[in-house]
């Protein structure tokens, strides 16, 4: 039997949703929304790793959709969690101002050049060399620590989804 | 008299800060507010600081029971790595006391590892 890995993107078994929340984008909610989904993991999959890897990409995601919304009344966001069993896939979408949509751009097609470990030692690099800018070690960490790669949509009305699919 | 235990620690809501002599610093909880220098960048200032005053040969940070943070709060150690990488006079070692059992500790402190080996140590404890 071919594994997950091996078959091609038409015969993977669809990722059935797990979680779906939709709310304010309020710094205050983060701590409770990443803890709720690391007992999620921990209950459903059994794996302290995959918890903790949770976590991070949960916190990391969130701060960025929460830092960048706009201010418009339609800016809710949506975090869904979904699994076949063998692939997880956490998704983020948000409302953000026009101007850090390119920057997510163009910081998520810098990271993707370099393999998750050296794109994080950059971003360790980066922020040494520029101590007064922002740290931007987020992403970067999703993908490392996180252990999954990410992908950005846009859709109708301005809203932008973040992906970060990986193995269980 | 030690500047780097008289060094004001601040309070912070989901960390707990004790300084101990003649080098300790212990961090225990989380750090996950929106921007976590406001809290402790002057503090990890002030103790490299008090640090080289105390000529000391050694700092002990022990993260070991920080069980989780965010990205602005690793930039924070980032920080604290440069400034003393970057230091041109007689100047300290930094050793974390890191935890084997929590995650974000093995990935972040390999890479802080490479930013400045020739400053840094860990210790990994179970």
């Amino acid at each position: 039997m071919e594994s997950s890995e091996t078959q091609p993107e038409s015969k993977k078994m669809a990722l059935a949703p797990l979680v779906f929340m939709r709310f304010r984008p309020a710094w205050a909610y983060i701590d409770g929304i990443r803890e709720f989904c690391r007992f999620f993991c921990q209950t459903t999959f059994g794996t302290p790793e995959l918890a903790d890897r949770a976590c991070v990409v949960i916190q990391e995601s969130l701060e960025n959709a929460v830092k960048y919304s706009s201010k418009s009344v339609d800016s809710e966001l949506e975090l869904s969690i979904s699994s076949n069993g063998s692939d997880i896939e956490f998704s983020v979408s948000s409302l953000p101002d026009a101007e850090h949509l390119s920057s997510l751009r163009d910081e998520l097609n810098g990271l993707q050049s370099l393999d998750p470990e050296q794109a994080y030692l950059a971003a360790f690099v980066r922020a040494s060399n520029e101590p007064d800018a922002s740290a931007r070690l987020g992403l970067a960490r999703i993908r490392y620590e996180g252990g999954v790669e990410l992908s950005m949509s846009e859709e109708a009305g301005g809203r932008v989804r973040i992906t970060a699919a990986g193995k269980l | 008299m030690s500047q780097f235990t008289s060094v004001q620690v601040p309070k912070a809501e989901t960390l707990a800060i004790q300084l101990s002599a003649p080098n300790q610093l212990k961090l225990t909880g989380t750090i996950t507010q929106k921007d976590p220098s406001n809290d402790l960048a002057g503090f990890f200032k002030a103790l490299h600081n008090a640090a080289l005053a105390d000529r000391l040969s050694e700092v002990r940070a022990d993260v070991s029971a920080l069980t989780f943070v965010n990205s602005s709060a690793i930039r924070l150690f980032v920080d604290w790595a440069t400034w003393l990488k970057n230091e041109r006079g007689e100047r300290y070692t930094l050793l974390f006391i890191t935890s084997r059992n929590v995650t974000w500790q093995k990935t972040s402190f390999m890479a802080l590892m490479s930013l400045a080996k020739e400053v840094l140590k860990i210790e990994i404890v179970s």
